[in-house]
């Protein structure tokens, strides 16, 4: 992996003060910007475009995979599939629904949490992982260098969530489980859960100044 | 609640913290709201930014296998983006098949059996309030349809809905409980407790449609045969037991 990719990321990152939102937001997020352009290359069939994409995306791949599977094997079977479909259907890729990377991580995402929960009865995985994720710190992959800054802001916003918003968040998103499972977990209402799931998001949506492209 | 709140449901299905069915009633809810389609993406561009901080370096001979194997798969092409639009249907269909597997009957088999169901409950004139609850389980966007047969005849369907936390329950074909007995019916809570009563039919009759209220506190709905007046725990052997996860 080069680094052209992924300095200018940081640098067109706000501060941490969140007054500095307006400037950043005005300001293209270049490589999601390469991304979406990639996407549209590989649609029509660049394989050159896709080995470029591959090496922006493989490493967001693989590891939302492997947090979600805590298993890098099963994590590199996941990607390898990810990663190919997203060749295969790259023309359904809408930049108009939001970018590319969302898009990419979504196909990632759902197959992850879809393979975690055809694996093993939910009630036996919520004995053996359930108890653990809760535990498990959302910034515990630290193998990377350039996301340092990506996940310093996350985790400021995390923060910001009151705990049973964070815990769903971080039981849901990283570890796979439905709102139901989250609901038994934490003991609380279905939906109290449902609520916080969403109210959470917005607050981490307002926090990291997200807004979908249109 | 009277109403099911679907977009109580947009952050969780945006986290894919919703089962498949949930997901379907959703993608079908999300065709015709603009807005929720836009609140949605922005939770997963939210979502993507949770997912940058598991950035982990891949092992290198992925990247050879994944080139590999891409230039050997054909593409969609873009003319199948139109098509891709009512995905929904083909949700459904997949989910059809999947749930049929499993015996379980999804939105489909629920809402072509509605109007059956309604005749009955007209038939039954049972209060107004029940009736709406029951409506509302049964026409809810995530209403799922079980079944099984009892023990010694008759076969009991249950509709529930997470949205709405309730389910209805239909007896029929049941043969009479006999003298001093009544059929009563139990939900098995998850977390290892005590079966919870969910209602007793009265000495006579072997045939209902009743509302139980709370599915999600159970696993497992069952049916048995206990002494005229009920018990507060299942004094015999379950007549059936269906599973409601």
């Amino acid at each position: 992996m080069t680094g052209p990719d992924l300095s200018p990321r940081g640098a067109s990152r706000r501060g941490v003060s969140p007054g500095a939102a307006e400037v950043s937001l005005a300001a293209p997020q270049p490589e999601r910007v390469v991304i979406d352009d990639l996407l549209r290359s590989v649609a029509r069939g660049d394989d050159a475009a896709f080995s470029r994409l591959y090496d922006l995306i493989a490493p967001r791949v693989f590891g939302l995979a492997r947090r979600v599977l805590r298993d890098p094997a099963q994590a590199e079977e996941m990607a390898q599939e990810v990663l190919v479909e997203v060749w295969r259907t790259a023309a359904r890729f809408d930049s108009e629904r939001g970018s590319g990377l969302s898009w990419v991580l979504t196909i990632a995402h759902r197959r992850s949490v879809d393979r975690v929960r055809s694996e093993q009865a939910s009630a036996d995985r919520m004995q053996r992982v359930g108890a653990a994720s809760m535990h498990v710190p959302y910034d515990e992959v630290a193998d990377q260098v350039g996301t340092r800054l990506e996940r310093q802001q996350v985790r400021r916003c995390m923060e910001g969530l009151t705990a049973l918003q964070r815990e769903a968040i971080t039981l849901a998103y990283y570890g796979g489980h439905t709102y139901r499972e989250v609901a038994t977990l934490l003991d609380a209402a279905l939906p109290t859960v449902k609520t916080r799931m969403r109210d959470g998001l917005i607050r981490l949506r307002d926090c990291l100044s997200v807004e979908v492209a249109r | 609640m009277t109403r099911p709140d679907i977009h109580a449901l947009c952050g969780a299905y945006a986290v894919d913290a919703v089962d498949d069915l949930e997901r379907a009633a959703f993608d079908r809810h999300l065709a015709d709201c603009e807005a929720c389609a836009a609140e949605v993406a922005e939770y997963r561009e939210t979502a993507t930014r949770l997912a940058e901080g598991t950035w982990a370096v891949p092992p290198p001979r992925m990247r050879e296998q994944v080139l590999t194997r891409a230039a050997a798969t054909p593409q969609v092409s873009a003319a199948d983006r139109r098509r891709s639009a009512p995905s929904p249907v083909t949700r459904w269909r997949r989910i059809a098949v999947a749930a049929a597997a499993v015996g379980v009957l999804g939105l489909g088999a629920a809402a072509t059996s509605y109007a059956a169901l309604e005749q009955r409950l007209d038939a039954e004139r049972i209060a107004m309030a029940a009736a709406q609850q029951r409506r509302d389980v049964m026409t809810a966007p995530d209403a799922a349809l079980r079944a099984g047969d009892l023990a010694g005849g008759g076969r009991v369907t249950v509709v529930v809905s997470d949205l709405e936390d309730n389910g209805v329950v239909i007896l029929n074909d049941a043969p009479p409980p006999g003298p001093d007995r009544v059929y009563q019916f139990w939900l098995v809570p998850d977390d290892g407790g005590s079966p919870v009563s969910a209602g007793l039919l009265r000495a006579d009759q072997n045939g209902a449609i009743e509302l139980i209220q709370g599915v999600s506190r159970g696993v497992v709905f069952a049916v048995s045969l206990e002494p005229a007046g009920g018990s507060p725990l299942p004094s015999t052997t379950p007549l059936v037991g269906i599973s409601l996860v």
